[in-house]
Order: structure tokens, then C-alpha cells, then sequence
């Protein structure tokens, strides 16, 4: 094989030529290790350098961005005006100063916008909105629902929640089936937040575990959506078989304090997985349902512990004063400090109802255990 | 005779030339891996996320755990920092271990906290608890402070502090290492959005303090150090979160929760008896009695890492403190395998038996052996003019060259994907450390791993070397 | 304009905004404006004090979100509440927090109203003016 090489590199040729096959490997992977580490060199540079740049731009943007914005929303707000904030046809001249033509500052403009709705909202809140429509800022994010890659279309569909864009069901529904579980439940949360039809629909028919992440997510947008129809969650505590959703709406059931779905949740004591039943537990003690404390009563010598110790906290939280001897058997008797604590807690939460009890406690109790009670008493320990 | 050294010589060299390829190509993999983690994370995370569960009431509450024995110089800001992070749900509990210097004092002249009648479930033994304070002050309402018994370790600490925790998560961390302010909710985040593992411990990357600057317990200013020590440890740092845990996070073989900062699942903690008090690496001792446990139990687990740095800690800047430092860290190794030695190519203990445990083996506990016998032989090679000179610098050069290649780009994802640091500048004076590394600073790192080897071996008795802290609060 | 009128303009009603968000206190600043308000914005805890020392407490109104390096909301709170004044500073809790267990806090340690982030600006205005009444 004959190869033309540079001449100060013919030493290191012939060497090559020469040697055995690791050093050879060893000489080609010198060159490859250089060559990357170079190449990393010229990335770090790059990146630094962009950096550098976008925040110079911002640096200029934003100011000029923050007074226009101020101005233009909070400044002429007038709470008796006829026109709805929808419809208001705003001053935008002093907007295209601006560079909007450039992309990077009409995303620094959306991301603007949603930090101030993050802050405000209300009247101002609208037209903010309006601001977003009106500067057609829109359609660089209907461009980037089309994007081929699956955290674009997330992106997208969180910008849109967060403006209150409609988006078509045909649009958002096939991606509630997506592969991707970020873009599924990206596309789960656009669907509830702004499906005009039956926001709560996916409830019916989604299998798969929803995340404690998209839990928290949810909440939000459920509970902060202004005009969502809240459905009676009670139907899929009954209904769903999935113990995620199950779980979930027990704590929109508690946040919306639905008593009418109390019922449903009632027959939840007898499901066998108990940590379903533990929350269900603790659900019917945050709703304070008053006579479902026999029930529970009767059913706690048979339970695992985690649903012990929600039966007990239960019983302090409702407050009916029919139990407090049982409360006081569990203090006394029970072999396990959580449940002993929980019900020593349970106790001097009803402390108007059971004071009688809590001082013969206190005069009788064996050190252990007046120590349980002495920290609950305290104010300064919360926990 | 000569025909019997001779093939001991090619057995020698052929194992060694297979355990250096292994570990080239592991190194290679890491790469890789530790990318596709980095992108995942950047992808499906972005800050409004965080403000979001700030600002939830489903947040999960966590329980902060901070042992402190001597800090008198830095626990108040310390504290305060710790009672301003971003999180819903908390309460931070603070141990101080027998401290001989003013620490209580400040903490109860500061924070006006008083004994109380504390009753909690001893699930692990631990030194005598003193007394446990709460403060008087409504605004310190989820402070805690332990005053017990120093017990010469942490782990007995932390156990204590384990005990009294309310919350289902606890994050451990050293009451020297500044937090950053966001580190509970991206500690909780790997946990919330894992679909059918179960998240028993998340880890991040910690950096180093040396020469940035605090104002009273928080960063405002993040900065390459600037003397040498720190800084060849800044790169290590760098190498071993963002490219090496990293990359085990993407593949579930996380082998270590750093000590400075991790978040653990409280109940699998607990279960498996808290941290073991004689262990000289207690952090690692307890996320692979962690895992191991999970094993045993049929939990299906997972032990996450985040590359985003959330903790800086001030790192030894003379050596013979940071001798000391990596001799334990090595005998905890040591420890470490000879205790879990049945885990070695267990199929039963799945990837921790396959992977993570023969890992650590090979390339962690015998890597300086190997390096050091190496040496010996050259060294004998050389005297009996056995050595091809060209070939075996080419050799050697190529192992300089890889190693670099491997840091820098450690130090391209870190930058990639969070462009730390205020000026280029502090980039290139890290992207030097490199070259420097394979002749000043590593042979220290063999040198120190063989001492903790020998001490393992004799059971010498070592003591507690607590670092000479300046404190961080307020640098000019 | 019925929001803006009611207040006796001859007195400037100094009030404290401690946030370190940045876009709130333009909003802030754009709805309680001269002559009415004087507003004074910091953006930690460390600030707070040091302004609040620096002026004497000299302070119609307070408003400040919970969560903030250096100090707290709480802390802030007790601090204000504890100072020794005829009648306390009254303060407005600004917070993106939501959970029960906050709120409850804040009013326990004496705060006078709790806003949910995102604010209307108008509400805000109507509070603001409700606590100074009360001076």
C-alpha cells in the first residue's frame, strides 16, 4: 500500500508502517482523542459565545419589552369599560420597535407574556392575552405543534395552556395516545384545560398510571381553569379502574369538599389494595363525614397498619366525640408508638370534648406515653 | 525457569492489555450514556416546572437533615439559607454532635429555641439524645435542633436525625455545603416523574466552594477555584457527576448518593438499619445496603442522579488534608467490598450484582493496584532493557490523550447544558487541569487509595480529621 | 375612575415591596403610583431588614411574598409584627404558595391579608386601601 504523506510526517509513517497492531490502534486512536478533544474545545467556545450573545439581546429586550407591556395593560385598565378585554383593540405601534421580526425576540416576548400572566390576572390577565393574539405570536406556536420532534409539541402545548388558546380536539386527542409519555400527558392537560366538550373525558378511558408529576400539574390547571365545569368526581371513584385516577380524584373531591360523592367513596373502604383505602380514609376525615365513624370503628382491628393510623387521625379530624374512649383504648394499649402517637394527636385535637379524658390522662399515663402526649400539646412542634 | 517468567509476563501483559481496553470502552460508553441522561433531563424539565410544585399543595414534604459538630463559625447563616429555600412543605432538622465549640449557643441565641418534650420511635440506635429544641418563633416553626452526644461520625448523627423525621422523604447534607435554592423541588422531581420504579434515593452534582462567593449562606457569585488543589478537584467533580453518575443514572446503576447531598425514600432507609456508624464511606455503605435491601424485598427500584449542580462544598485546598480525606474515602471502599462481597456476579442482585458491584471491583478498588504494579514492572523492564521506548510512549501517550479527551468532555456537557461560570476564561483554566492531572494530581489519588488499603488491611485505628473550615460567611 | 379616588392625596402612603420575582414589582409599581403611594422595592430578606432599620419602620404598608433568599416572608412577618410601634405595620402575603398549612401560618403570625399569585391588580388596590383605611 503506498500512501502519499507530507514529508515531516514520513517518521511517524514509518513508524506506522512498522508496528505491531496495537500500536497502531494506538496511533490511529491518539489522532481520534486529539481530533474530538479540539472539537470539544471549538463546541465549548460556541456555546459560550451564543450564550454570551442571547443574554446581551435579552439584556436590551426586556426592559424596553417590561414598560410597553406595563403600559399597555395595566395603565388604561378601567374596570366600568364597555368593551370586553377580548375584544380591545390595543396600541401595538410602540411593539414594533421592537424586533419582532427576529424569532428569538418573538419567543422572548411569549415567554414575557406568560411570566406576567404568571403574576396577574383578572382583567389585565385578558389582555395580556389579547397582546399575545394581537402581535400574532400565535403562529410560530401553531408552526411548532407541526414540529416532527416531541418536546417541541410539549412546548407548544404548554405555551398554548398557559395563554388559554383553543386548540381543535382533532388537533390534541391523537396525541393523548402519543408513545411519548411527556407529549401524552402534555397533550392530556391541553385537553382538559381547553376542550370546549367534555374536558374530563380522558378520565374514562386513560390506563396507563397517572404520574405524581402530572397529579401536581393537573391540579393546577383544573383548579385554576375559570370556567371548568367541575363534574361530580364521585363517578369515577366508582367507576375507574385505574387507581391513579381513582386516587387522584379523591383529592379534588377533598380540595372541592364534595359531599355529594361521599357515597362513592364510602365503598371504597371495602377495595382490597389498602393504600387505595387508606387515602379513602383520609378522605372522608378531611370531609369530616360524621357518621362514618363507626365504620370505621368497627373496621380497624382488621387493618394494616397505614390505614390504622388514617382511621385514627380520621376520628380526631371529625370530631363527633362518640369515639373518644376508643382513641384513649388505643393510647393505652396499642403496642406500636405511630398508632399510639396518632391517637394520643386525635386527643387533644377534640381536647374541648374530651378534656376530662386528656387530664386523667395526663395524671395516670406512664412516662412513654406522657411524653406522647406532652408533644402533642406542645404549640411549638408542628408535626 | 526463563520459559515460566516469560509466560507469566504474557499472561500479565494480556490481562492487563483486556483491563485496560474494558475500561476504555466503559469510559467510551459512559460518554455516551451520560449525554443521552443530560438530554433527557434538559428535554422534559424546565423551570416553570419548578414553580409550579412551589407552589402546589400536592407536594410531597421532605425533611431536611443537617449534622453539625463545630460549624460555630457558619451554622446561623447556614441555617437561615436552609429556612429560605424554595419549597412548600419542609421541616429541617439540625444536629449538632456534641459540638465543643458555640454552636448550640448560636443556634438558641438566634433562632430562640427551647427544649421540649419531643417524643419520637428510637428505630435506630444511636449516642444519647440530649435534649431536642423547637424554636418560640412562629417563623421557625419547621426548624428542629438535636443536641446529642457526638458519636465521631456522621452516620450516627444523620441516624439520630432519621428517627425524628416526619416526612416520607428525607435529604441529607452536611451543614457546611451551601444549597442551591431550588434543590428540594429538583430532588423530588426524578421521584414524581418515575413511572413504575420506585425512586430510593436522588442524587446531584456537587461542586466546589473554594472560590466562589457567599453572602451569609447564599451564592452570588459561582467561580472557578483558583488555586490548584481545589481546582483538579473541581474537574474531578465534574467528571465523576456529570459524565460518570450520570451516566449510570441513564442505565439504573447508580453506585453512590454523595454524602454532601441525596435524597432517600425515609421507610427503605430506615428498614435497612440507617447509616452504619463504622463505616469510613457511610454514604455509599448505605445506598448499596439500600439497594440491596430493595433486592431482597423485591422492590423494583431505582436510584436516580441529576446533572444540575445544587450543592457546593468547600473542598481540602492543602494536601495533606485532602490526603486524609481520600484515605478514608478508599478504606471506605475497601470496607465497602469486603462486605458486600456476595453481591459480586450475583444474577440475584440483577444489575447492582452484574454491573455496579464488579464495576467498583475492578476499576475502582483495583485500579490503583493495578496502576501501581504496573509501574513496578515497567520500572523492572526498563532496568533489564526490555522496553520498545517508541512504542511504549506511543502507548502512554495514547492514555494521556484518551484521558483528556474523556474530561473535556465532561466539561462540554456540563457546559452544554448549563454554562456555569461567569467568563470563558474559567472554562479554559478547567479544560487545563487535564493535562496536569496525569502527573500531579492522580498519582496523589494512587498514593492515598494504597494507604487506605493498608490501613484497611491493618485495621488501623484512624481519627476523625475535621477540616480546617474558614466558614463561607461573608468572602471578601 | 372610582378605584383611584377616596384617599386623602395630602398624605403619601409610603409602602415596603419585598419580592424577587422581577416582574411583580413593575405591576406594583405601575397600579400604586404617586401621588397616593410611595413604593419602595426590595428584593430579599437581607434588603428588607437593612431598609426597614435604615427608615425606621417608617412604613404604612408592607408587601411581600413568602419564599425569598436570605429571609423569609415568615420571618419578615414576625419581625415587622414584634417591632416595637404603637400599632403594627399592617402586611399584605403575596405568594404563589398554595398549600392550606401557609396561609394558615401567615395569619397566625399576624398577617393582615393573604393574595394568591397570580394577583388581579385591581383587588390588590381595593386591599390596600381597605388596610390603610384602618390606620
Amino acid at each position: 500500500m503506498y500512501i502519499q504523506v507530507p514529508e515531516f510526517l514520513e517518521p511517524a509513517w514509518n513508524l506506522f508502517q512498522g508496528a505491531p497492531l496495537a500500536i497502531q490502534l494506538a496511533m490511529i486512536f491518539i489522532v481520534i482523542t486529539t481530533v474530538i478533544t479540539l472539537l470539544a474545545y471549538v463546541s465549548i467556545l460556541r456555546n459560550r459565545f451564543r450564550g454570551y450573545q442571547r443574554a446581551k439581546r435579552l439584556g436590551k429586550l426586556l426592559p424596553l419589552l417590561d414598560n410597553l407591556i406595563v403600559e399597555e395593560v395595566l395603565a388604561n385598565q378601567d374596570p366600568l369599560a364597555q368593551t370586553q378585554p377580548d375584544a380591545v383593540q390595543l396600541n401595538l405601534e410602540s411593539f414594533y420597535q421592537l424586533p419582532l421580526h427576529k424569532k428569538w425576540a418573538r419567543q422572548a416576548t411569549t415567554d414575557r407574556i406568560i411570566h406576567f400572566r404568571r403574576n396577574v390576572r383578572g382583567n389585565p390577565g385578558r389582555l395580556l392575552r389579547t397582546l399575545y393574539l394581537q402581535l400574532e405570536l400565535d403562529k410560530d406556536n401553531v408552526k411548532q405543534m407541526k414540529s416532527s420532534k416531541w418536546e417541541r409539541k410539549v412546548r407548544a402545548l404548554t405555551e398554548f395552556i398557559e395563554m388559554d388558546i383553543p386548540i381543535a380536539d382533532v388537533t390534541i386527542l391523537p396525541l393523548t395516545n402519543s408513545h411519548n409519555r411527556e407529549l401524552r400527558a402534555a397533550a392530556r392537560h391541553a385537553y382538559i384545560k381547553l376542550s370546549k366538550n367534555e374536558p374530563f373525558k380522558f378520565f374514562d378511558v386513560v390506563t396507563d398510571p397517572l404520574l405524581m408529576w402530572d397529579q401536581v400539574e393537573l391540579f393546577r390547571i383544573i383548579t385554576t381553569t375559570e370556567d371548568i365545569a367541575i363534574p361530580n368526581f364521585a363517578r369515577w371513584v366508582t367507576y375507574s379502574s385505574n387507581r391513579s385516577v381513582v386516587s387522584f380524584c379523591l383529592k379534588l373531591i377533598v380540595h372541592y369538599n364534595q359531599l355529594p360523592a361521599v357515597p362513592a367513596v364510602k365503598q371504597l373502604l371495602d377495595t382490597k389494595d389498602h393504600y387505595l383505602r387508606a387515602e379513602a380514609i383520609n378522605c372522608l376525615g378531611k370531609l369530616r363525614v360524621p357518621d362514618i365513624e363507626d365504620k370505621l370503628v368497627y373496621m380497624y382491628s382488621s387493618q394494616p397498619l397505614q390505614c390504622q393510623i388514617e382511621i385514627l387521625k380520621a376520628i380526631g379530624r371529625i370530631g363527633g366525640g362518640q369515639h373518644i374512649d376508643f382513641l384513649k383504648q388505643e393510647f393505652l394499649h396499642s403496642t406500636n408508638f405511630d398508632l399510639r402517637k396518632s391517637a394520643a394527636k386525635s386527643i387533644v385535637k377534640n381536647e374541648s370534648i374530651a378534656n376530662k379524658i386528656l387530664q386523667e390522662l395526663l395524671d395516670t399515663a406512664d412516662p412513654g406515653r406522657l411524653l406522647i402526649l406532652k408533644h402533642c400539646m406542645n404549640p411549638l412542634i408542628k408535626y | 525457569m526463563n520459559g515460566l517468567l516469560e509466560t507469566a509476563g504474557k499472561i500479565y501483559e494480556n490481562t492487563l492489555f483486556v483491563y485496560g481496553l474494558v475500561l476504555l470502552f466503559t469510559y467510551a460508553l459512559l460518554a455516551i450514556l451520560s449525554m443521552l441522561a443530560i438530554r433527557k433531563y434538559v428535554k422534559r424539565n424546565n423551570t416553570h416546572q419548578l414553580e409550579l410544585l412551589s407552589s402546589s399543595p400536592l407536594a410531597p414534604g421532605i425533611t431536611i437533615l443537617a449534622p453539625a459538630y463545630n460549624e460555630g463559625l457558619t451554622i446561623v447563616s447556614n441555617v437561615r439559607s436552609l429556612l429560605t429555600l424554595n419549597y412548600p412543605r419542609y421541616e429541617i432538622i439540625i444536629i449538632n454532635d456534641g459540638s465543643a465549640d458555640d454552636t448550640m449557643e448560636q443556634l438558641i441565641k438566634e433562632f430562640k429555641i427551647v427544649p421540649v418534650d419531643f417524643a419520637y420511635n428510637v428505630r435506630i440506635q444511636t449516642k444519647p439524645v440530649r435534649s431536642i429544641y423547637k424554636s418560640t418563633d412562629p417563623a421557625y416553626s419547621s426548624l428542629v435542633v438535636i443536641d446529642k452526644v457526638n458519636g465521631k461520625s456522621k452516620a450516627d448523627a444523620v441516624n439520630a436525625g432519621i428517627n425524628i423525621a416526619t416526612f416520607n422523604y428525607f435529604v441529607c447534607t452536611d451543614v457546611d455545603c451551601i444549597l442551591h435554592k431550588d434543590t428540594l423541588l429538583e430532588l423530588i422531581r426524578p421521584v414524581m416523574q418515575e413511572e413504575r420504579k420506585r425512586v430510593i434515593a436522588v442524587g446531584a452534582t456537587l461542586r466546589i466552594a473554594n472560590s466562589s462567593e457567599f453572602d451569609e449562606g447564599v451564592m452570588t457569585r459561582m467561580r472557578a477555584p483558583k488555586q490548584l488543589l481545589p481546582r483538579f478537584q473541581e474537574v474531578e467533580y465534574i467528571r465523576s457527576f456529570v459524565l460518570g453518575k450520570m451516566g449510570w443514572s441513564y442505565i439504573n446503576c447508580v453506585p453512590n448518593v454523595s454524602g454532601g447531598l441525596g435524597l432517600f425514600d425515609r421507610e427503605v432507609a430506615t428498614r435497612c438499619g440507617g447509616y452504619d456508624h463504622s463505616s469510613f464511606g457511610e454514604d455509599m455503605e448505605l445506598l448499596t445496603r439500600m439497594c440491596r435491601y430493595a433486592h431482597d424485598n423485591n422492590i423494583n427500584y431505582a436510584v436516580r442522579y441529576i446533572p444540575k449542580t445544587l450543592c457546593w462544598t468547600e473542598a481540602p485546598a492543602s494536601i495533606k488534608i485532602f490526603s486524609r480525606q481520600r484515605v478514608r474515602w478508599s478504606r471506605g471502599l475497601a470496607q465497602l467490598m469486603a462486605a458486600h462481597f456476595s453481591m459480586f456476579l450475583n444474577p440475584r442482585y440483577g444489575r447492582m450484582g452484574l454491573i455496579v458491584v464488579p464495576f467498583n471491583f475492578f476499576f475502582e478498588l483495583l485500579a490503583p493496584l493495578v496502576e501501581f504494579s504496573g509501574i513496578i514492572v515497567y520500572i523492572i523492564l526498563a532496568a533489564l532493557h526490555l522496553i520498545n521506548w517508541p512504542y511504549a510512549l506511543l502507548l502512554l501517550l495514547f492514555v494521556y490523550t484518551y484521558a483528556i479527551m474523556i474530561t473535556t468532555i465532561s466539561i462540554l456537557w456540563d457546559q452544554l447544558s448549563f454554562r456555569y461560570y461567569k467568563s470563558w476564561r474559567e472554562v479554559a483554566s478547567l479544560c487545563l487541569m487535564p493535562f496536569l492531572e496525569f502527573l500531579l494530581y492522580h498519582p496523589l489519588i494512587v498514593i492515598n487509595s494504597l494507604r487506605g488499603y493498608y490501613n484497611f488491611l491493618t485495621g488501623k485505628r484512624s481519627t476523625w480529621g475535621n477540616m480546617q473550615r474558614q466558614g463561607f460567611g461573608k468572602k471578601k | 375612575m372610582v378605584l383611584f379616588t377616596g384617599l386623602n392625596s395630602a398624605t403619601m402612603n409610603k409602602i415596603l415591596l419585598i419580592e424577587d420575582d422581577e416582574i411583580m414589582p413593575k405591576v406594583v409599581a405601575r397600579i400604586l403610583q404617586p401621588p397616593d403611594y410611595q413604593l419602595d422595592h426590595v428584593s430579599n430578606g437581607k434588603e428588607a431588614f437593612e431598609k426597614l432599620e435604615a427608615t425606621g419602620y417608617d412604613y404604612a404598608l408592607i408587601i411581600t411574598d413568602i419564599m425569598m433568599p436570605y429571609a423569609n416572608g415568615f420571618e419578615i412577618l414576625s419581625k415587622v409584627k414584634s417591632h416595637d410601634r404603637e400599632k403594627p405595620i399592617p402586611v399584605i402575603i403575596v405568594s404563589n404558595a398554595g398549600n392550606e398549612d401557609m396561609i394558615m401560618e401567615a395569619f397566625k403570625l399576624g398577617a393582615d391579608d393573604f393574595l394568591k399569585k397570580p394577583i388581579i391588580p385591581a383587588e390588590l388596590i381595593i386591599r390596600v386601601k381597605r388596610l390603610l383605611m384602618n390606620k
